[in-house]
């Protein structure tokens, strides 16, 4: 009995930490443009910063656009692949790429979804 | 007022609840007959006053009584009929109703089944639960506080300061923002009522636990369980076929998983559900594993509340790609899952000491040992996928602000677990049938062990398989098919009502084999150029402007109208133009692509679609949405979506043209401002920006198409080319010189060239010189034919997942039938 139990806690032992240690390594923390600068790979999360020219260059294939981040910093930000769907609708965008002379390269983009929820909506008048 | 009803009668089903769920306990306390007879009535009274609270919800929704929050933020007037029926489960507050009614049908299925001692208590658990998910909808304002979130709340209640409702508090808006656009679509429409089938039924298992812990009958409560937990599985495996299939058909990430929080929430249930079925088959064939069974019958239902509390709460928000709306349920769902966990977890360790346990261990070699080395697995791929799940709240033992895991930590994590459950499934299926020592079983593996070699070597031949860790994922895989579909046969031969759990098997290695082919073997389609682009890129020889080496590679092609492409040297792709359509969008723009397989087999069209996506789009700024095209096949599968195209960008610059300039359109001002005259003598040829024109001769008109009284009637014969498609026209536009009134007029009717927009008029005969003068509207300078942007991506043997799929489907249908029927036998036999 007593080996058994001994080989089945350090094996759970073991598991237990291999994986708390491979998910701590797997998860990264949100930083803002700044920060971004001196790190390889950089989460940021921001706000489509739609007072600057954005879209899809047939030239680079790239979509380009700016982002604000929590911090108020404005980057560029350049995508290689076509405009997410969804870009516009996004109430937040969260990019995945390196920062290099001040423009992100993102290499994964996430959409935070068309929250429902909207505090200002937009009516049209009904017809009395 | 009517709305008024509803609310009521959601009330008095919250009520009815609280009784029966009180009378219930009593009922099971007392062992009292009458107060179960009761409580049974209390729950049809739910039921029923459910049943017409809902009734009124969809009432609403289809008279479009928008003043109603729900109404006006789910539906809109041009809504087809059956999406406002699926509109009332399409936000948070009605899903939660489909789900009490669901578990409602369900509770009633208990009340006729199941038998004595566990009716009462088992039923006390489902009006539990029917209580807590009630409150997230009943609406009331307690003043101090808020209970749930009623889906009649108006909109003056939902956003009191507005100023729209300051001004007038009758509000009520013309039309409702609608139905996002990507949810309009069949499989959208019944996956909620099959997953929150699944749900409900999954709290089957959890009541029933409870109850044999509460009645301290630790074995009888398998039988009528079981069947139950393999229903469940069924439905969640369903709704997660349903939300893949979507995802792959209407998304633009190409794939049918994407390890989002939202699909984790229906797998880790399933998962934590299979291995309490196979914990509670060795409890029905060996009289073992009562604490396995309990556990994990337990833990699948807190895994479905720890799931929804997750989704549904707003924790997730930042990290979902379609996580709910919070509502302000944090702490009642967060009441949710605490005493379900109290419920279920505290009340097991309660009891643990007198749950039985086997006097001797089981032998290695045994079926019991390994249905549970199986049902462990499982349990362990769940609890990995629900710790990256729970990245944003165990994420902070590590760091302040956590981003959800790489998808890599799941596919690192599944990927070896995978491929020892597979091996595991060949010998415990072997175990299962008959007893075996070690020398038996390797007898009895060596045709398994031959036929899988040699499909695992040609498998790796055909798709040139590189790595040796996925050499191992294949071999493993096919060993899962090869073996229990030997053991398929051998039962089939025996009795076909057994195979449930062969079947399941041979389909969960037929998943593995589709999953690696359709993922790791999905090859982008482009064009010649772009290959090579690619191919400089991963050399590293290709920098951007500043310098830096270009890393990401480019896994998109254009194509020019009517000029063919060759794609992957596999396939001529043909760009043939777009039609626009209002339906069932409007808006949109169907593209028509053909491909024609250069090694002659017949070629076949793709008709990706964009539209606008209305919900989100405003005036100054349309949202275009890609629906892509699959072509299913046997073998492989094309996926294509339009990215960009000529339309799409002149929409938009007309939108910013228009945004800027603020006037409604830009170009009607000065109907002449784009005409343009081009002298030209016979033989010449005049470039006009991307355009060239070729005066080639002069031929006589035809009567019949000149006017009466004609002095010259001629027509010149041009040849117009648009030069960088090199795509060319030849035109015979007609002047003619007549008398009226003598008065001599001259008639010169315009040949459009509708491709080009353009049209070309023959103005003027210079004798003089010998040149004629044309008159061109629609000559643009930076004219460009028409064009689109195409993503397309090969992906083997997607077939392959779907039919792993369907053979766990029917597995799992033959196995509730054969357990369903034996727990009704033994009723008759009492």
């Amino acid at each position: 009995m007593k080996p058994k139990i001994i080989i089945g806690v350090i094996s759970i032992v073991a598991f237990t930490s291999l994986l708390m240690y491979n998910f701590g390594n797997s998860i990264s923390t949100y930083v803002n443009f700044e920060e971004a600068e001196s790190r390889s790979v950089s989460h940021v999360i921001g706000t489509w910063d739609d007072s600057e020219a954005h879209g899809f260059s047939m030239e680079t294939m790239q979509f380009s656009f700016y982002m604000i981040d929590q911090a108020g910093n404005s980057r560029r930000v350049v995508y290689s692949r076509p405009k997410p769907n969804n870009f516009e609708q996004a109430t937040q965008l969260v990019v995945i790429g390196e920062m290099r002379n001040n423009v992100f390269h993102a290499h994964e983009m996430l959409m935070k979804c068309p929250s429902k929820y909207n505090e200002n909506p937009e009516f049209e008048l009904a017809d009395s | 007022m009517i709305a008024t009803i509803g609310h009521l009668f959601l009330s008095a089903a919250f009520l009815a609840s609280i009784a029966a769920m009180i009378l219930y306990a009593v009922a099971s306390v007392k062992e009292s007959k009458r107060a179960e007879t009761v409580s049974n009535w209390l729950w049809g009274a739910k039921g029923f006053f459910l049943t017409i609270s809902s009734a009124v919800l969809l009432y609403l929704i289809m008279t479009h009584q928008f003043q109603y929050y729900y109404v006006w933020n789910y539906t809109s007037l041009d809504l087809e009929t059956k999406y406002l029926f699926s509109a009332f489960y399409g936000g948070q507050e009605g899903s939660f109703m489909l789900w009490i009614l669901i578990s409602f049908i369900v509770g009633l299925g208990l009340m006729k089944w199941t038998r004595k001692p566990y009716k009462a208590p088992v039923l006390f658990v489902m009006a539990l639960t029917q209580f807590f998910l009630l409150s997230m909808v009943v609406g009331w304002d307690l003043g101090f506080t808020q209970i749930g979130a009623s889906p009649f709340r108006t909109i003056a209640d939902e956003m009191p300061n507005a100023p729209f409702i300051v001004a007038n508090p009758d509000f009520v808006p013309a039309d409702g923002t609608g139905l996002n656009d990507l949810l309009k679509s069949p499989w959208m429409m019944i996956h909620p009522p099959i997953i929150f089938l699944g749900f409900s039924m999954m709290t089957v298992p959890f009541a029933f636990a409870i109850a044999s812990l509460w009645t301290k009958t630790y074995h009888e409560w398998i039988r009528p369980a079981l069947p139950w937990t393999l229903a469940a599985n069924l439905s969640l495996l369903t709704a997660i076929f349903l939300g893949g299939y979507w995802a792959y058909e209407t998304l633009s990430f190409g794939g049918y998983w994407a390890w989002d929080p939202v699909e984790n929430a229906s797998l880790v249930p399933w998962l934590i559900g299979t291995a309490g079925i196979h914990a509670m088959i060795i409890q029905q064939k060996s009289s073992r594993a009562h604490k396995a069974s309990l556990f994990f019958a337990i833990l699948a239902y807190v895994s479905i509340i720890y799931q929804t509390f997750l989704t549904r709460s707003g924790i997730l928000a930042d990290q979902s790609v379609h996580s709910f709306v919070d509502l302000g349920l944090y702490g009642q769902l967060l009441a949710f899952i605490v005493a379900m966990v109290i419920m279920g977890i505290g009340f097991y360790l309660y009891r643990y000491k007198e749950i039985p346990s086997p006097k001797d261990e089981s032998k290695f070699l045994s079926r019991e040992f390994m249905t549970f080395t199986g049902s462990i697995l499982l349990f362990i791929l769940g609890f990995v996928i629900i710790l990256g799940t729970s990245s944003p709240v165990i994420g902070k033992l590590f760091v302040s602000n956590p981003t959800p895991p790489e998808i890599q930590f799941y596919n690192d994590w599944s990927m070896p677990i995978a491929i020892i459950m597979a091996l595991a499934t060949v010998i415990g299926q072997s175990l299962f049938w008959q007893k075996h020592t070690w020398e038996s079983l390797a007898g009895e593996m060596i045709y398994p062990l031959l036929l899988t070699s040699v499909a695992t070597v040609l498998s790796i031949i055909l798709g040139d398989v590189r790595s040796l860790y996925y050499m191992i994922y294949i071999f493993a895989a096919w060993f899962a098919v090869i073996g229990n579909g030997i053991i398929l046969i051998q039962l089939l031969r025996k009795n076909p009502k057994l195979i449930g759990g062969a079947l399941t098997h041979v389909g969960f290695g037929a998943l593995l084999l589709g999953i690696i082919a359709s993922s790791v073997y999905t090859e982008p389609l482009l064009d010649r150029q772009t290959a090579d682009y690619n191919r400089r890129i991963l050399a590293g020889e290709v920098f951007d402007e500043e310098g830096f080496p270009v890393t990401q590679r480019v896994e998109m092609f254009k194509l020019d109208i009517n000029r063919p492409m060759l794609v992957n040297e596999k396939y001529m792709v043909t760009y043939e133009g777009f039609s626009l359509s209002d339906s069932p969008r409007p808006g949109q723009q169907n593209y028509l692509l053909k491909f024609e397989p250069i090694d002659d087999s017949a070629p076949f069209y793709m008709e990706p679609e964009v539209y606008p996506m209305l919900t989100s789009s405003t005036r100054d700024n349309i949202d275009w949405s890609v629906d892509p095209h699959v072509r299913t096949g046997l073998a492989s599968d094309i996926y294509l979506y339009v990215a960009g195209s000529r339309y799409v960008e002149r929409q938009n610059e007309e939108l910013e043209a228009r945004n800027s300039t603020g006037s409604s359109a830009t170009n009607d001002s000065d109907p002449d401002s784009d005409l343009q005259t081009i002298e030209i003598s016979m033989g010449e040829t005049i470039e006009a920006g991307p355009f060239s024109f070729t005066f080639i001769d002069f031929i006589p008109a035809s009567e019949e198409v000149v006017p009466e009284n004609t002095q010259i009637g001629v027509r010149a014969l041009l040849r117009v080319e648009h030069e960088p498609s090199g795509n060319a026209f030849e035109i015979e536009p007609l002047f003619a010189v007549y008398t009226e009134n003598e008065q001599s007029y001259v008639y010169s009717p315009p040949l459009d060239i509708e491709q080009w927009e353009m049209s070309v008029l023959f103005t003027r005969i210079h004798p003089e010189s010998d040149s004629i003068e044309l008159s061109v509207y629609g000559l643009d300078e930076e004219f460009e034919e028409d064009w689109v942007l195409v993503v397309a991506e090969v992906k083997p043997f997607v077939s392959i997942v779907w039919l792993g799929t369907f053979l766990l489907m029917i597995g799992f249908s033959v196995s509730i039938l054969r357990h369903w029927k034996r727990e009704k036998d033994t009723k008759e036999l009492r």
